[in-house]
């Protein structure tokens, strides 16, 4: 879970091995910021499967690479 | 998850905000009013099933989305420094925080340091790529490596 200048990057650092899944950061900060929001509240309780994929799917991280199992 | 262990889980990261580190046995124990041994087995149960990360001690290595050790995502948020785990750990500190941050890393292809501001929630550079190896079913078959 690496950080990039770009797809061009990526793409040299991986030299031939499978792509995995890129996004922009824009989508990443999405990403966190739903992922993340209640992990130190009081309150929090534990996700299920279910709530984390559909975290997912909110952001349209809809591709089976994305599927939690 | 049972409510020892959501009291255990929830006093750790009290404790991780509070002193800016992984606490250990002893602080978190304290903060609860159990044992250490209590503590110890309550984290153990919690890795079992993905709340936190142990390292071979037994300590805290993973508090996601915060790190127990340097990684090369340092972020500021709240006034603190902290590490986290990835890049999306590294969002994860201001989300949890729901404070603004920024972070610095490298990119892990050149190597040239990549400095994000995150305002509102959104980066100030939206030129970076994430990238993600490992398909998400397999994630927790090796986090570290994850």
């Amino acid at each position: 879970m690496l950080l990039f200048r770009s797809e061009a990057h990526v793409d040299r650092w991986l030299a031939g091995r499978e792509r995995g899944a890129v996004i922009p950061i824009t989508k990443l900060a999405e990403l966190a910021a739903r992922w993340w929001s209640d992990r130190i509240s009081p309150d929090w309780q534990p996700h299920t499967r279910e709530q984390n994929q559909a975290i997912l799917d909110e952001v349209g991280l809809t591709d089976p690479f994305w599927n939690l199992g | 998850m049972d409510a020892a262990e959501l009291r255990v889980r929830r006093a750790t990261y009290q404790r991780f905000v509070e002193l800016g580190r992984a606490p250990s046995w002893g602080e978190v124990a304290e903060a609860v009013g159990v044992s250490e041994e209590e503590v110890r087995a309550a984290w153990r149960r919690l890795h079992d099933t993905h709340a936190l990360v142990l390292d071979e001690a037994g300590e805290i290595r993973m508090l996601n989305p915060f790190a127990a050790r340097p990684t090369d995502f340092r972020v500021d948020a709240g006034g603190r420094s902290w590490y986290a785990n990835c890049a999306w750990d590294a969002f994860g500190v201001g989300a949890a925080l729901h404070v603004d941050s920024e972070f610095d890393t490298h990119c892990a292809d050149c190597g040239e340091a990549l400095h994000v501001r995150v305002r509102g929630g959104q980066p100030d550079d939206d030129s970076f790529v994430f990238h993600v190896l490992v398909p998400a079913a397999r994630w927790w078959n090796d986090i570290g490596f994850t």
